[in-house]
């Protein structure tokens, strides 16, 4: 299926929904399913939690109770495939990443198909307006399977100070990125010049953007790509940043690490999430001197990589209209902005301009630049972190190893790609 | 007027009182069996990536022996395992007999060493993940600082496992030092006046009669020692989740990464099946060795 037609697929039935719930208007019934409990099973991460402080709103709107079961990301998948695998109705409504594991949940058949669901909605609920590309990254094999809760992804974070003490232009290209680096570490050695994940299972998330940008591809004829010269050249110029100017022990570092280290001052240049600007940001002392932008173009330009978490009804749950009633009111135009003015970039460019969210915005530069940079991501971003297969959690272990190998210097470009491309070929064979 | 019980045989007694505990038992024997029972029955299972669950025999048992990612995983358990139970055990006895002589103080010099293993792994694990981070932790602070290069500690390839062995030393060895501390405690005072009227040093006390009266208490705890080091987890699951590459994956860390990232939940009990042997394994031997050191 071409991206145009999967847009048609999904973007048909959405307007059409739309359209029937504009002509319900103010008659829909919040209370339809008044008395009884639906069950979330959350990733404690910010949106979510952004999300549960209007968990009373909610009750109180339908006259349903929410019971929430929240774990961290890890826990909540463990909790996912038990309850799933059990054929479980105990989760009515889970929130998953669909560029991660959303072919698998959805050629397993965990997801419930949202689209006749869609058909019982709010007048105010817009669909038209919600972002098409998350919701087609939502869509398998034309049934749509969630609603997107945030737009993410990773961006540049950089001191704007020390830039300017040691002289050095912001990046405009991957190439600058390099040259950036090298003169920072020779201005200042106390400081890192350039850090991003070199963890083996999140590296596919900030090294995808470089792929991308620099005009590679994971697949090609249906084989693993890596070994391509553009795959290759990827391959090098990520690790060749995070082995020549990373931190020492850069290979256990994700989010947390990153964050740290840059909030603490320690380093230059941070390729980060988006979703983490309120942790960078606290204590308030990155404020005055972070300037943030979508990572600089490649050969191929800029291809950032914009994902977002969405929710979804269990395929088992035994309440599965009740249960889109949670979904409708968590991802309408309301929720979304009161989630947005909490920092939570929206999945809605009509939020994202909303008059009181700009007035948030415009309190403080930097909250500027990062809107800029999620602009970005909606309108040029690609979802795919890994390999668009079935198996894509497996694939992200086979990029991360190649990177670690690079980083480490245990093997050479050709061998750490040849022995990836071994892998992910017999993984692309799996059924 | 007589009591009821008074009347009943002894078979009709027994046969009551085993009525009366029969829930308990079976609800008890029910609660361990089961997860037993199903993971033996998920290990003659193939589970696709999507879900898709097929009877393939003893299929999941001949892909290990073939699974290199296995034996690396069986390589690393047993190097983890080796280095940390011996650090314990030399570290515990020595502890142990430091706590036992301690004159002064001892109740808070004893509450303060068996403070780590009160602290829950994971806690642990998150703070030595900061104390041993190579850009902002302690532990590179203090090497600096007395003029020693910084080390990458756990994101070394080849230090990783050490590194692991000293984080569970830290918070194992007290516990090992308590158990040795209550075989010294039960040690008969008359060997010692014996030793002493002939002579011995204070070495070749502990040498030749000590450390051989010990030995059953020591085998004790390297039994308790060898279930959790065999099924180590939390602590690598919190530090490097295997890495980096997968120069810390465990077997257990492995089993579980199949399981619950990859989805193969098949594949998976069978490798924590043959874990579980391999635990049981060491535990029947090193009870035998207790019968042979019992004195």
């Amino acid at each position: 299926m071409t991206a145009k037609t999967l847009m048609a697929s999904v973007a048909i039935p959405i307007l059409a929904a739309a359209t029937l719930s504009q002509a319900q208007g103010a008659d829909f019934n919040w209370k339809k399913f008044q008395g009884k409990t639906i069950t979330f099973l959350a990733n404690s991460n910010p949106v979510s939690q952004a999300l549960l402080t209007q968990k009373a709103d909610f009750e109180k709107l339908t006259g349903m109770t929410l019971k929430v079961d929240s774990y961290q990301e890890q826990q909540m998948r463990q909790r996912l495939v038990t309850v799933m695998n059990a054929h479980s109705d105990e989760a009515d409504v889970f929130m998953t990443l669909p560029s991660r594991e959303g072919e698998q949940f959805a050629a397993a058949g965990w997801y419930a198909d949202l689209t006749p669901l869609t058909k019982d909605v709010a007048g105010d609920y817009n669909f038209a307006d919600l972002s098409q590309a998350l919701l087609k990254a939502g869509t398998f094999g034309g049934k749509l399977t969630s609603m997107p809760m945030n737009i993410e992804g990773p961006i540049l974070y950089y001191r704007t100070d020390i830039l300017k003490k040691c002289g050095v232009e912001v990046p405009k290209t991957i190439k600058d990125v390099e040259a950036a680096a090298k003169k920072l570490k020779a201005c200042d050695s106390s400081i890192t010049p350039f850090v991003s994940r070199g963890l083996k299972p999140a590296v596919a998330y900030t090294f995808s953007n470089m792929l991308h940008n620099i005009g590679g591809s994971y697949m090609a004829n249906g084989k693993s790509n890596l070994c391509s010269p553009k795959g290759k050249e990827a391959l090098e110029t990520y690790s060749g940043l995070l082995r020549d100017y990373g931190p020492p022990g850069v290979v256990n570092y994700s989010f947390p690490q990153i964050s740290a280290l840059y909030r603490s001052g320690r380093s230059a240049m941070s390729f980060e999430s988006s979703n983490e600007l309120r942790t960078v940001m606290d204590g308030g002392e990155r404020l005055k001197d972070t300037g943030l932008a979508p990572f600089p173009a490649g050969e191929a330009g800029q291809v950032p990589t914009a994902i977002g978490w969405g929710l979804t009804i269990s395929a088992y749950s035994k309440q599965q209209d009740a249960a889109w009633y949670f979904v409708q009111w968590a991802t309408s135009p309301e929720i979304q902005k009161r989630m947005a003015l909490q920092g939570i970039a929206p999945p809605r460019p009509a939020v994202a301009n909303d008059t009181e969210y700009r007035k948030w915005i415009d309190e403080q530069p930097v909250r500027k630049e990062w809107q800029a940079a999620l602009d970005v991501l909606a309108t040029k971003g690609s979802s795919e972190v890994g390999y668009p297969i079935v198996a894509n959690p497996q694939s992200r272990e086979f990029i991360g190893q190649a990177v670690q190998d690079l980083i480490l210097k245990q093997k050479t470009v050709d061998q750490a790609c040849a022995d990836a491309d071994k892998a992910l070929d017999a993984l692309i064979a799996q059924k | 007027m007589p009591q009821a019980t008074a009347t009943l045989t002894p078979d009709r007694q027994r046969l009551e009182l085993s009525a009366l505990s029969a829930p308990a038992v079976i609800f008890t024997v029910g609660m361990i069996a089961f997860p037993v029972v199903y993971t033996i029955w998920l290990g003659f299972q193939s589970f696709s990536s999507t879900g898709k669950q097929s009877f393939v025999g003893l299929a999941n048992y001949s892909k290990l022996l073939s699974d290199g990612e296995f034996w690396h995983g069986l390589w690393v358990t047993i190097a983890l395992y080796v280095l940390s139970l011996v650090l314990q055990l030399v570290l515990g006895v020595w502890l142990a007999l430091v706590l036992f002589h301690a004159k002064r103080l001892h109740g808070i010099v004893r509450s303060l060493f068996i403070s780590p293993f009160m602290m829950p792994p994971v806690v642990a694990g998150m703070m030595w993940l900061v104390i041993l981070d190579p850009s902002l932790g302690a532990a590179n602070y203090i090497l600096q600082s007395i003029g020693l290069p910084p080390s990458d500690w756990l994101a070394s390839p080849s230090l990783v496992i050490p590194t692991i062995a000293l984080v569970d030393t830290w918070q194992w060895t007290p516990y090992v030092a308590l158990i040795v501390l209550g075989g010294l405690q039960s040690l008969p005072p008359s060997v010692y006046e014996a030793a002493q009227i002939d002579g011995a040093s204070p070495f070749k006390t502990f040498q030749r009669i000590t450390l051989p009266l010990l030995l059953p208490t020591i085998v004790t705890a390297t039994i308790l020692r060898s279930v959790d080091l065999l099924r180590f987890f939390d602590i690598i699951y919190i530090t490097t989740q295997g890495g980096p590459g997968n120069a810390s994956n465990t077997l257990n860390i492995y089993g579980f990464r199949v399981g619950f990232e990859f989805f193969n939940i098949g594949y998976a009990s069978a490798l924590m099946l043959t874990l579980t042997a391999i635990v049981f394994g060491a535990v029947l031997a090193f009870n035998r060795l207790r019968g042979a050191v019992a004195w």
